[in-house]
């Protein structure tokens, strides 16, 4: 079990009479990236919503976490801020940033948890505080650096355009220095030059920063050529999970992509 | 040296530039010192002279300061500084010799022309101090950390009954121990008021918070019932706040005859309230570029990402509750002891909303536009009713002089609608504007 670092058993989530998540299982290994594909509704942002702890999931489903050299955590005992502090992070498909805020008090905040000033220490602006606040910031330099945010630190996020927004985002979870990294369609209305250095950024956080990617996407194209283990959903049901090249050819997944009709030809 | 947009561009442009520390602090020990030789030389020099005097050292320090500032790449240390930009250095320098230099100007013998109100500035300008303070709490909870709240005269209330049990039942007008009591009191209640905010967003919370409002009114009359018998608390007289002797050694204390130092005056009062003031302040502005300040903006602006990058909202939202009421208590010992009494019509409803006027006008969620609606709400009437009296023209218009205060209220309000829909971040913006105009036509002209 050492090499899984998530796994969820009868994960189940419902909104009234919907069920947006029906008893899906899996596993992720560490160090490796996982993606989660389907159409539209298909219930992946929910499942990310169940692990992180912004929903409840159904009594009986098991979410468990196992971080490196500690004790495995069962997520479902937690609010999402203790869960943010296992080291589990992730970003929003529609952006999570704090718009009036500048690019670097964003990608400060995602130092929070490592940075332990409190508020009188902040306010009387310490020795120590000084030295936490000096140590937050050449912190989040390597993912300025990495992500070529040099230019914007000072710019209002909510001033920039949506690439540069979804970069910030981006290095705000790196900042955090999570161990699973959960990204919800961290390429969504990007172009293609900006997708590609995306997939950039995410192999280096994977490999330089050793941290593990799960990873919501849309577009087919990017997670074949990116992912090690796909799990893809339709309909709040999980249809079908293995390496790319076999979802590429699984039945299921060509229908629920493409329709039935299509498939049959 | 070309005209330059945007300040961040011009030090990219420019040449790596450090100065030696003596360079860095110069200009505001000048800023410093010259204010009280200015001051203490009160005979046989001309009051023009001296405003000569004035000016020359301002632009000086504003230039030393400009000057004297690290271009190029700034090092993190660097760019953490609360004045970064040559612009800020000046402008710091120059408040600073300001701040200073006031009470002199205030205190001289002087008689503007026009009977100008100068003996009553005095006194506007020690409460604009007191508000800024409280109006700087009050912004960092509904601005800044985006909690609306309205309990903020009950806190002044609750400063007012720490003053008048710590300072003036058990201490006989020690203010000194009575400002951390409040402090620390208006913390916890502060907290517990701010209990509602966990649930409650927006027009609930405010309601919510009313409610306090009245709670601590009934706190207020019930304590005024048991202990003073409906009058009111006196923090005047006997009770007045004084130096306690073995600090008389310390420079410009010269005690009265009776071997006390009473703070009384608006001369002395500005020395006590003027530090007090620019301390707090400069305490929230710290927490606002540190870790907790950081996150009470995040949770304003979207509490969920807030909780996912491992925020505890709920703490969050108490903590800003607590720094805010704490200092709004301490806004209201130092309130009660400079007012000189207290009762239960100091404490209305329509505080609240003059504190609302103050941070909407000079800048929601700016800490500087606290201070700039403070002594917006402060002066306005001031030059109001000189411009009544003696502006030609307008003092000959009956109507004006009949109403004053209707007059002033819709004068105001009027403003009030003007600064919103021209320029939404309030004074504070406005000054930002202008900031960045003299920089450009500074840069433009060259050094």
């Amino acid at each position: 079990m050492s090499d899984e670092i998530l796994s969820f058993e009868n994960l189940t989530v419902q909104f009234g009479g919907v069920r947006a998540c029906d008893a899906i299982d899996g596993h992720v290994k560490r160090g490796s990236l996982f993606a989660l594909i389907g159409p539209n509704g298909a219930g992946k942002t929910t499942l990310v919503n169940a692990i992180s702890g912004v929903y409840k999931p159904l009594p009986g489903a098991q979410v468990q976490f196992h971080p490196a050299g500690k004790p495995t955590e069962d997520l479902l005992s937690y609010r999402p801020f203790q869960i943010a502090r296992l080291g589990v992070a992730r970003t929003f498909q529609n952006l999570g940033l704090f718009m009036g805020e500048n690019v670097l008090t964003n990608l400060l905040l995602g130092r929070y948890i490592h940075e332990h000033t409190r508020l009188i220490e902040g306010g009387l602006f310490t020795r120590r505080a000084v030295k936490r606040e000096l140590a937050a910031r050449q912190a989040i330099e390597r993912v300025v650096d990495l992500l070529d945010l040099g230019s914007f630190k000072r710019e209002p996020v909510g001033d920039l355009p949506y690439g540069v927004q979804k970069r910030v985002e981006f290095g705000r979870v790196l900042a955090m220095e999570p161990e699973l990294l959960m990204l919800d369609e961290p390429m969504a209305g990007m172009s293609v030059d900006e997708k590609q250095d995306m997939i950039r950024y995410i192999y280096a956080a994977q490999d330089e920063l050793d941290m593990t990617v799960f990873l919501i996407e849309h577009d087919m194209s990017v997670v074949m050529s990116i992912a090690d283990h796909v799990m893809v959903l339709d309909f709040g049901q999980k249809i079908a999970e293995g390496t790319p090249v076999e979802m590429q050819q699984d039945e299921r997944v060509i229908a629920a992509y493409l329709g039935t009709e299509m498939a049959e030809n | 040296m070309t005209a330059v947009e945007n300040p961040a561009s011009q030090q990219e442009d420019s040449p790596t530039y450090r100065p030696s520390p003596v360079q860095r602090f110069l200009p505001f020990a000048i800023a410093a010192v010259v204010p009280f030789i200015l001051g203490s030389t009160t005979e046989n020099v001309n009051f023009w002279w001296k405003a000569l005097i004035t000016v020359v050292v301002l632009a000086v320090v504003a230039r030393m300061a400009w000057v004297w500032t690290p271009r190029g790449e700034l090092t993190h240390r660097e760019d953490m500084r609360l004045w970064r930009t040559p612009s800020d250095r000046s402008w710091a320098a120059v408040t600073t010799f300001g701040l200073l230099v006031l009470p002199f100007i205030l205190a001289s013998d002087f008689t503007p022309p026009m009977d100008f109100p100068w003996a009553t500035w005095f006194a506007v300008v020690n409460l604009v101090l007191i508000f800024a303070m409280g109006a700087a709490a009050f912004n960092l909870l509904v601005g800044y950390s985006g909690q609306i709240s309205l309990a903020h005269v009950a806190f002044l209330a609750l400063g007012s009954i720490v003053g008048g049990i710590v300072g003036v039942q058990w201490s006989g007008g020690n203010m000194w121990v009575a400002l951390p009591a409040a402090a620390l009191a208006g913390a916890v209640v502060g907290a517990i008021s701010g209990l509602p905010a966990l649930r409650l967003k927006h027009l609930y919370l405010l309601l919510a918070t009313f409610g306090f409002h009245f709670v601590m009114m009934l706190v207020w009359r019930e304590y005024l019932q048991e202990y003073f018998g409906f009058v009111g608390i006196r923090f005047k007289g006997e009770n007045s706040p004084r130096i306690a002797s073995w600090l008389h050694w310390l420079p410009g204390i010269d005690p009265d005859d009776n071997g006390e130092f009473i703070i009384t005056g608006q001369f002395r009062w500005y020395w006590v309230l003027m530090p007090i003031t620019v301390l707090s302040i400069l305490f929230m502005v710290n927490v606002v570029r540190t870790r907790e300040g950081r996150a009470f903006a995040a949770v304003r602006d979207r509490d969920v990402s807030a909780s996912l990058l491992g925020i505890n909202v709920a703490r969050s939202k108490l903590l800003a509750f607590a720094l805010s009421s704490a200092v709004v208590s301490m806004s209201g010992v130092l309130a009660s002891f400079y007012i000189g009494s207290r009762g239960e019509d100091s404490f209305n409803v329509q505080t609240v909303l003059n504190y609302a006027i103050i941070i909407v006008v000079g800048g929601f969620s700016s800490i500087q536009g606290a201070i700039f609606g403070s002594a917006f709400f402060w002066f306005l009437p001031e030059w109001f009713k000189w411009a009544r009296e003696e502006l030609w023209i307008v003092r000959d218009i009956d109507f004006l002089s009949d109403y004053p205060s209707e007059i002033d209220l819709a004068i105001k309000g009027f403003l009030v609608v003007i600064i919103l829909m021209f320029k939404p971040d309030g004074l504070a913006g406005l000054w930002k504007d202008v900031k960045g105009w003299i920089g450009r036509s500074l840069a433009r002209r060259g050094p």
